[in-house]
């Protein structure tokens, strides 16, 4: 009985381990790089935005010393930052990945809605 | 055809007919008796195979035997006189002779050695019959047989795996949210705090989600989501300066509810950024809804972003839930296999989903507010870990009673969960396969109800190629 129910489970663990590995997403590389918010936020200066390939980001206010830290990944035509409470931005990149397009309201919109809205320009990096 | 109407066994126990009955050629995979049919000829097998096989009306075949040259059929139905018991239809083009019943009576009557071999051969078929009937029995009640052993294997693995990947997880989570943080956030009744809304001496701060602000609001009160609070604190205090509210000035809080103390969170953050006066509106969580002037929009559900491979797959439990009305096929065991590879997929792809970033997931369950604040991240952590081992499982064929039974009542919750929000007009998002964009619908209603349909399919009906006690049972059976 003992020996019958450890082979299930290790056909299990190689299943799960083959999940994980498939579930690693797609490729950031892309997308990856320095992005500035074409406008200026709440009187701080622009957003100094950078995604960097291993799936981390930094979030950053030119007059504010503090830098806030996010994940992200790409799926399909969007890319989902996550905020350490579990909240999810929708960004989707445009021109060719110039430019990104924030939906700040924690849904997804088709369009971004005007006053939940952040648009990006691309500085450097990336493809 | 006609001569010498002695019958005799060969060597290899094989029975030859000489000048007796009529040689026909039946072509491959033609039928050539019927199961349930009045019995006319009996046949012997000259050359080529026959395959010997039964089906029950709901098309389950077990094949029996097969037949080669020498061997024989048909003779059961004639010596009971009752309909034929089984089927047999060539394998390769064969060569029988086929007796009529009035030349096979006369052959018994004639050749006591040919009724004795045949009542041998019967009786040997009858114990043989016996022992496979004890065997099946055995096996069968084996199958369904379901303990608690079961469920307890699948929930604590999945608590295990859940706490165990919750600790090296980047993306971790407490596995109570707010244990051990003391709450020391002065309240505000809702009296008090109207006297202070009508001097228009304090701002009245909304620490939900947008889409929750958005339906319905306290007039004139601030969006500050507690979930974007980094972010969009900067905002706040602008708009804070525009007002000309300096940091003196109260700020009442509101927007828990049963499943999160929002309101107590951004209280306890704003306090931390050095306000000086932080008040939680007290009483009720939905008591500001009456007590208050509101703004307030129709409920807008999220916009649907294409869910690709995984929306596709979602559709198809509506298909199975039309097959399964359907009642030969709603017992086929055929259909059970289906079932199981079509749910465990689904339930996979579900966990997936959420297992990285339970925090996503939790705020998709607060959004509900069903589940109490103790029991949120648990309920986050374990259920995606519930998903994926009841999908591996059924997948696998592993323990699939008991796993059909997790995910039929995983189904049960989730369509409580969705009409409940339905009724509720919840501008939420379901949180079901993605993390955004995924409204909460009547169709979601309707899938998730395949999916339980699809449970109950396979806890009754699932018998097929399961790795269960004692091995893998390819039940594709030879009796």
């Amino acid at each position: 009985m003992r020996q019958s129910a450890s082979k299930p489970l290790v056909v299990l663990g190689l299943v799960i381990g083959c999940l994980a590995i498939w579930g690693c997403g797609e490729p950031r590389a892309p997308f990856a790089g320095n992005y500035r918010s074409e406008t200026p936020f709440a009187d701080k200066g622009h957003i100094e935005l950078n995604l960097k390939e291993n799936g981390e980001a930094t979030w950053k206010l030119e007059k504010e010393m503090r830098e806030l830290k996010f994940k992200w990944k790409v799926e399909g035509d969007h890319l989902f930052l996550y905020t350490r409470e579990g909240a999810v931005m929708v960004a989707t990149p445009t021109e060719g990945g110039k430019k990104l397009t924030v939906d700040m309201s924690g849904n997804w919109h088709p369009s971004c809605p005007v006053n939940q809205c952040l648009i990006f320009n691309k500085v450097s990096g990336g493809g | 055809m006609a001569g010498k109407d002695t019958p005799e066994t060969g060597e290899s126990g094989g029975l030859r007919l000489d000048h007796l009955g009529q040689e026909v050629t039946v072509p491959r995979g033609s039928r050539i008796v019927s199961q349930g049919e009045t019995p006319e000829f009996f046949y012997v097998v000259q050359s080529g195979k026959v395959r010997v096989f039964r089906e029950t009306q709901d098309g389950i075949r077990t094949e029996l035997t097969e037949l080669g040259s020498g061997s024989y059929f048909g003779e059961v139905a004639l010596v009971t006189g009752q309909p034929r018991t089984a089927s047999v239809e060539a394998v390769e083009e064969s060569t029988l002779i086929k007796v009529s019943k009035e030349e096979f009576d006369r052959l018994l009557n004639q050749n006591p050695q040919l009724s004795r071999h045949i009542i041998q051969q019967l009786a040997a078929w009858l114990v043989a019959g016996d022992r496979r009937l004890e065997t099946e029995t055995v096996h069968q009640v084996k199958l369904r047989q379901i303990s608690w052993f079961d469920y307890a294997l699948i929930i604590s693995l999945s608590i295990v795996f859940a706490v165990v990947f919750n600790i090296y997880n980047d993306n971790q989570i407490p596995l109570i949210q707010g244990w051990g943080v003391k709450s020391e956030v002065p309240q505000i009744s809702l009296d008090q705090a109207l006297d202070y809304y009508h001097q228009k001496s304090a701002v009245f701060v909304d620490a939900r989600k947008n889409n929750f602000f958005e339906q319905r609001h306290i007039k004139e009160a601030i969006s500050l989501p507690v979930v974007f609070f980094d972010l969009q604190y900067p905002m706040f205090q602008f708009m804070l300066t525009q007002m000309g509210a300096s940091k003196e000035k109260p700020l009442i809080v509101y927007g828990g509810n049963s499943s999160r103390r929002f309101d107590v969170d951004l209280a306890r953050l704003l306090m931390e950024k050095g306000h000086d006066k932080v008040l939680v509106l007290g009483g009720n969580y939905q008591g500001w809804e009456r007590a208050y002037p509101v703004e307030e929009k129709k409920g807008k559900a999220p916009g649907t972003m294409p869910l690709g491979l995984a929306g596709l797959i979602e559709w198809l439990p509506v298909g199975i839930f039309l097959l399964l009305l359907i009642p030969p096929v709603r017992r086929s065991p055929y259909l059970s296999v289906a079932c199981r590879l079509l749910l465990g997929v689904i339930f996979i792809e579900f966990a997936l989903s959420k297992i990285m970033r339970p925090a996503v997931f939790a705020l998709n369950v607060v959004d509900y507010n069903l589940t109490p604040a103790w029991g949120v991240n648990l309920w986050s952590l374990a259920l995606p870990w519930a998903e994926l081992l009841g999908g591996l499982f059924l997948v696998l064929g592993i323990r699939t009673r008991a796993a059909a039974t997790i995910i039929g009542g995983m189904n049960i919750i989730f369509i409580i969960g969705l009409v409940n929000a339905i009724f509720l007009g919840l501008p939420i998002n379901c949180g079901c396969v993605g993390e955004v964009g995924e409204p909460v619908n009547w169709w979601k209603v309707l899938k998730n109800t395949g999916m339980l349909f699809m449970a109950i399919q396979i806890f009754f009906y699932d018998r097929l190629f399961v790795l269960d006690r004692g091995g893998f049972i390819w039940r594709a059976r030879s009796i």
